[in-house]
């Protein structure tokens, strides 16, 4: 897998050592296209120095054919080794990505049309439900129109419109009447409201 | 004092979109303020106010509703018990005001048949703010036969004219009844009702 660096410093040393022959020694499968032209020239000194015979130029004419052979694999095979690279790094990168964020990309896959994701460690992430909310607001309302109806019955005992120990059955048309009359006593009365409530109280359950 | 006695109980409706000035309309009416500050109604809320209309002293329950989409099912099972309806859109938001068609189904859907219905465009103190004019708003409304008002909570323009107009028009077709008859309790779903206290 650590082939690629390892190439390019091959290279940049076969160069620095202007090797035609570092370019023989070299594995197939690192062998560039410059390396074929290094032995080509190297292969063509040598069949020079061998002189003109006719046998030579037919061995040097079958040489150059094979040479630009081994250029075009070279050529082939490089190409595809960069392919292979650039591929091999894509999928470690989503390897990478599925290892490190791999609850939310999966949950997404699963999820329907009509689904949201819920980020638990939210604190204000929606827990509750409809039925609960609907449940609580109509506590909450009764208890408000309830308070409403107390605060009400406590004005009246405020303004003494009814009498503490009044009969519960005909409290109306009598605190009706009693409204003026009251009011002056209802500066003591004032003192005592919760203390009144509580006469009510045990008046109403007689 | 001697707020203490009433009549009849009205049960009111708001609805509309969200942010169109439902609560503010209502806080106007039941506490005479108002507020700038923008809460989402969380479902469905209410406030009581007594009015005198004809020497009657009607009592209005009157419930705000949340806007929001997702409170439609909580909101929508209020609208069997109101005997009016309040819909509301802001004259300075255009879809707030194309929604009206959908409110109005939502009020056939889901409320009573005889249910008097209103239409209120709030906001109107920003006129320089205005999309919907007010000929549309009137349109509509005649359109549907029912009354109409351009209003401004924060500027506190017809707010009260509206709300007494919709008890007034309540109470028109309310048959008459003996007062002091019933028992009345504002938390259960029921209709008009005569007054018998517990206390008062």
């Amino acid at each position: 897998m650590e082939e690629p660096p390892l190439r390019e410093e091959e290279e940049e040393e076969d160069r620095d050592e202007g090797g035609p022959e570092g370019a023989l020694g070299k594995s197939p499968s690192q062998l560039t296209a410059e390396d074929v032209y290094d032995i080509s020239y190297m292969m063509g000194r040598e069949l020079m120095a061998l002189g003109s015979d006719p046998r030579v130029t037919q061995l040097q004419f079958k040489i150059v054919r094979i040479l630009e052979m081994l250029e075009a694999l070279v050529n082939e095979g490089s190409l595809e080794a960069e392919e292979l690279r650039m591929e091999r790094d894509s999928l470690r990168k989503e390897v990478q990505a599925l290892r490190t964020g791999d609850p939310p990309a999966s949950g997404e896959v699963n999820l329907g049309p009509d689904k949201m994701v819920v980020d638990l460690t939210d604190p204000n992430r929606p827990r509750f439900t409809l039925q609960e909310l609907r449940d609580v607001l109509q506590e909450r309302n009764k208890l408000k129109a309830q308070l409403l109806v107390v605060q009400e019955e406590l004005q009246c005992y405020k303004s003494g419109l009814i009498p503490p120990r009044e009969d519960p059955g005909g409290r109306r048309e009598k605190g009706a009447l009693v409204d003026r009359t009251s009011n002056a006593s209802s500066n003591k009365e004032e003192k005592t409201i919760i203390k009144k409530l509580f006469f009510f109280r045990s008046g109403k359950q007689t | 004092m001697a707020k203490k006695t009433y009549d009849l109980l009205f049960k009111l409706l708001l609805i509309g979109d969200s942010g169109v000035g439902k609560t503010c309309v209502l806080f106007r009416f039941s506490d005479d303020a108002f507020n700038t500050t923008f809460i989402s109604t969380i479902g469905i809320d209410f406030k009581i106010k007594t009015v005198e209309l004809q020497g009657k002293k009607i009592k209005l329950q009157i419930w705000d509703t949340a806007g929001q989409e997702r409170f439609h099912t909580i909101t929508t099972s209020y609208y069997r018990g109101a005997m009016g309806i309040m819909l509301v859109y802001d004259i300075t938001n255009g879809k707030s005001f194309e929604n009206i068609s959908k409110w109005l189904r939502n009020i056939d859907e889901h409320a009573n048949e005889d249910v008097e219905r209103m239409l209120l465009g709030n906001k109107c103190d920003m006129d320089d703010k205005r999309v919907v004019p007010k000929g549309k708003g009137e349109q509509i409304a005649r359109e549907h036969g029912i009354r109409f008002f351009e209003t401004s909570a924060k500027a506190n323009i017809n707010i009260e004219k509206a709300f007494l107009t919709l008890a007034e028009d309540i109470l028109r077709k309310t048959p008459v009844k003996e007062p002091n008859s019933e028992n009345v309790d504002i938390s259960s779903g029921g209709g008009v009702t005569g007054w018998k206290s517990k206390c008062c």
